[in-house]
């Protein structure tokens, strides 16, 4: 995107206060986030846990948050709120040296109203001081070096300019220098074909206010390379442009002259919404083209590597299916930094949608035939953006998949052991996410006693257990995992759970219908339960979950 | 002591060696400046015996690793991030080094060091 020049000499001759600061620190939260993954990908030191990109962006956006609501200040009030923001929520190695590099241009600009060239060289000075007070042994090639050299081309451009942009310039241009040169300071490095990370992220957060300043989009990576396994296909098929009708997805091994940059370069000259991946040396190549296009990427990259798959959509096609789904979308509850965010089993759509509308931050699908994996546990809150996660298997075959996910994440991560949907959905009334993690839970670990579980199923095989009776096909009714009646139809089912549940003795009713039962059906038998119970609340809602024609909840 | 015997003869890694590992991973880690001895008995010895790996103490019977670590942190840093970065990357490098896995590493902060204050 072009530099916006008219709007850079109109902000060349307003000077830089407090607002100002504002709105460049969240173009640097901004485009560091954008380029989070890309920063993760890098991380291989001092510990390779690819999460530099994450903790520094946690730590901006606690910055951020501590700015966001502030009025008029001046430029040392508006640094000393970014600093405090900092520091508290810094995280990890990166996001502390970060919080540290805040403080020190904190320290720089304190008692100016407001930013000039010469404050900020010499604030960015102050900044690298302050963060080398804080190791003992600082290792270079790091985010330390990158702080470093931008300190010293600032203090050197002062000799020629005094424009708080044109030293802004200087300082994004010495931090990329700086990265591409960190390999040679640390083998590390060099030996896993890296930059540094956390330097990578300062370039990512100094180039996101220069961005700002120049009106370029902080929205999209310009180039990066994720793992595979990161890459959205879903968010891109919403950016779909008129005339970009064909989706083109290439896997490929590229030739050892490889160069990431001339291949995006020729990529944007084809199409749009370009994705490109990495895992174990094989490449992903996703682009949107026109129809006319739509060989042209496979033919470029035969010429550049060796080609193991291609995938072609139309695009155009599938927007009519895309809008149907879309209106089944979730809109599941955003989680802060801090926050606890609570994952869920669901087997159904319907509860899914119930379980958002609770506070719930994401949902895993599975059930009764189909058990998540540990792995799927790992996906579900490994990029939210909070270390406290309550787990919530509602189903006893579960658990043990949630609490092994507890075992390999380096997240705080409690397991709220709910046997059931019902169990599941009282213990999410008694989520307060702002709490502390272990008294929350306890509390949701506490709401599983105040509910009884009912559940209206088909049997699969002939057999007698706990004394009931059960002919393959018939409908059988389990109350808290145990079988206590078989019946000839659904109806007939319900009462007699209902019955054994003491449900006359309880006040609300509620009954989830599975996909396989009909609408009008569970409103009819709503209806009979109703005339048979009207002391109590009967509530019927859409579980969409399979095998079982209700999930009831008696409370 | 840990023991690794086969027929040709046996690998010996002793507790120093895992704590000087661990000794120079925390003073790389940022936010540590310096290491503080776990008490003053413990100082005078270690400065006695010239043992340079004083604030570090390493338990392993050839099995399990323990590791103790007292950091001194500088003022003005999240102190819990920088005690946890610590853990990681002591954690991180002797299980790369040794092959084996450390099973518990506690770092106490020990002290704050204030070099300018805001």
């Amino acid at each position: 995107m072009a530099v916006d020049t008219a709007r850079v000499e109109r902000l060349r001759k307003k000077s830089i206060n407090g607002q100002s600061m504002k709105r460049l620190v969240e173009a640097g939260l901004t485009w560091l986030r954008t380029n989070q993954q890309t920063v993760n990908a890098l991380n291989v030191f001092p510990v390779p846990d690819g999460d530099t990109g994450t903790n520094m962006v946690l730590t901006m956006q606690s910055a951020w948050n501590e700015i966001k609501d502030l009025g008029h200040r001046s430029i040392g009030d508006m640094a000393a709120a970014v600093s405090k923001g900092a520091l508290m929520g810094a995280r990890g190695n990166s996001g502390v040296i970060l919080s540290q590099l805040w403080r020190g241009f904190s320290r720089g600009v304190h008692g100016k109203e407001v930013l000039d060239g010469v404050t900020l060289a010499k604030a960015l000075g102050e900044a690298r001081d302050t963060a080398y007070k804080g190791v003992v042994r600082p290792v270079e090639g790091t985010i330390l070096t990158v702080a470093r050299e931008v300190a010293a081309a600032t203090e050197a451009a002062l000799e020629t300019t005094q424009d708080a942009i044109e030293i802004l310039e200087v300082a994004v241009r010495a931090a990329d220098e700086a990265v591409q040169k960190t390999p040679e300071l640390l083998p590390v490095l060099k030996q896993a074909g890296v930059v540094d990370s956390g330097g990578k992220g300062l370039f990512f957060v100094l180039e996101g206010m220069l961005r700002h300043v120049y009106g370029e989009s902080l929205e999209t990576p310009l180039m990066s390379v994720q793992p595979i396994s990161s890459m959205q296909m879903q968010g891109a098929l919403e950016e779909v442009e008129e005339g970009q009708d064909y989706e083109v997805v290439v896997d490929f091994l590229p030739a050892e002259n490889f160069e990431l940059q001339k291949f995006y370069g020729r990529l944007e000259e084809m199409g749009t919404s370009i994705q490109v991946g990495e895992g174990e040396g094989m490449y992903r190549m996703h682009i949107h083209v026109p129809l006319d296009k739509r060989y042209e990427p496979i033919d470029y990259i035969m010429g550049i590597g060796t080609i193991t798959k291609v995938a072609m959509e139309n695009l155009l096609a599938q927007m009519d299916d895309l809008q149907k789904r879309k209106a089944g979308r979730l809109s599941l509850s955003p989680v802060e930094p801090g926050q606890i965010a609570v994952v869920v089993v669901s087997p159904g759509a319907g509860l899914s949608r119930i379980f958002a509308s609770l506070g719930a931050a994401a949902v895993v699908e599975g059930g009764q035939t189909m058990n998540p994996s540990t792995q799927d546990f790992l996906h579900s809150f490994e990029n939210l953006p909070t270390d406290k996660v309550i787990i919530l298997p509602n189903n006893k075959n579960i658990i043990m998949a949630a609490n092994q996910a507890k075992e390999v994440t380096v997240k705080q991560v409690v397991v709220v052991p709910s046997r059931t949907i019902p169990q599941g959905l009282a213990a999410m009334l008694a989520l307060h996410p702002d709490g502390e993690l272990e008294s929350v839970a306890e509390k949701m670990a506490k709401a599983l006693e105040h509910v009884r579980s009912g559940e209206i199923t088909t049997a699969t095989r002939s057999v007698e257990i706990d004394g009931v009776n059960v002919e393959s096909g018939q409908v059988i009714a389990l109350l808290d995992g145990k079988l206590v009646a078989s019946a000839g139809s659904v109806e007939q089912g319900c009462l007699e759970l209902l019955e054994k549940a003491r449900a006359d003795e309880h006040e609300l009713i509620t009954l989830f219908y599975g996909q396989d039962l009909p609408h009008a059906e569970a409103n009819r038998i709503a209806d009979v339960i109703r005339r048979k119970y009207p002391g109590q609340e009967v509530e019927v809602q859409e579980g969409g979950q399979p095998h079982y024609q209700f999930i009831v909840s008696i409370e | 002591m840990g023991e690794d015997t086969t027929s040709l003869g046996g690998i010996h890694i002793s507790p120093n060696a895992i704590a000087t590992i661990a000794y120079h991973a925390t003073l790389e880690s940022y936010g540590v400046v310096g290491l503080a001895p776990k008490n003053v008995a413990d100082g005078i010895v270690k400065s006695i015996t010239r043992e340079p790996l004083r604030g570090v103490t390493v338990d392993y019977n050839g099995e399990e690793i323990d590791i103790e670590i007292h950091i001194i942190v500088e003022y003005g840093t999240r102190i819990n991030s920088v005690a946890e970065s610590v853990a990681n990357t002591v954690r991180y490098h002797v299980e790369k080094a040794l092959g084996l896995k450390v099973n518990n590493i506690n770092v106490h902060v020990a002290g704050l060091r204030v070099s300018n204050t805001d």
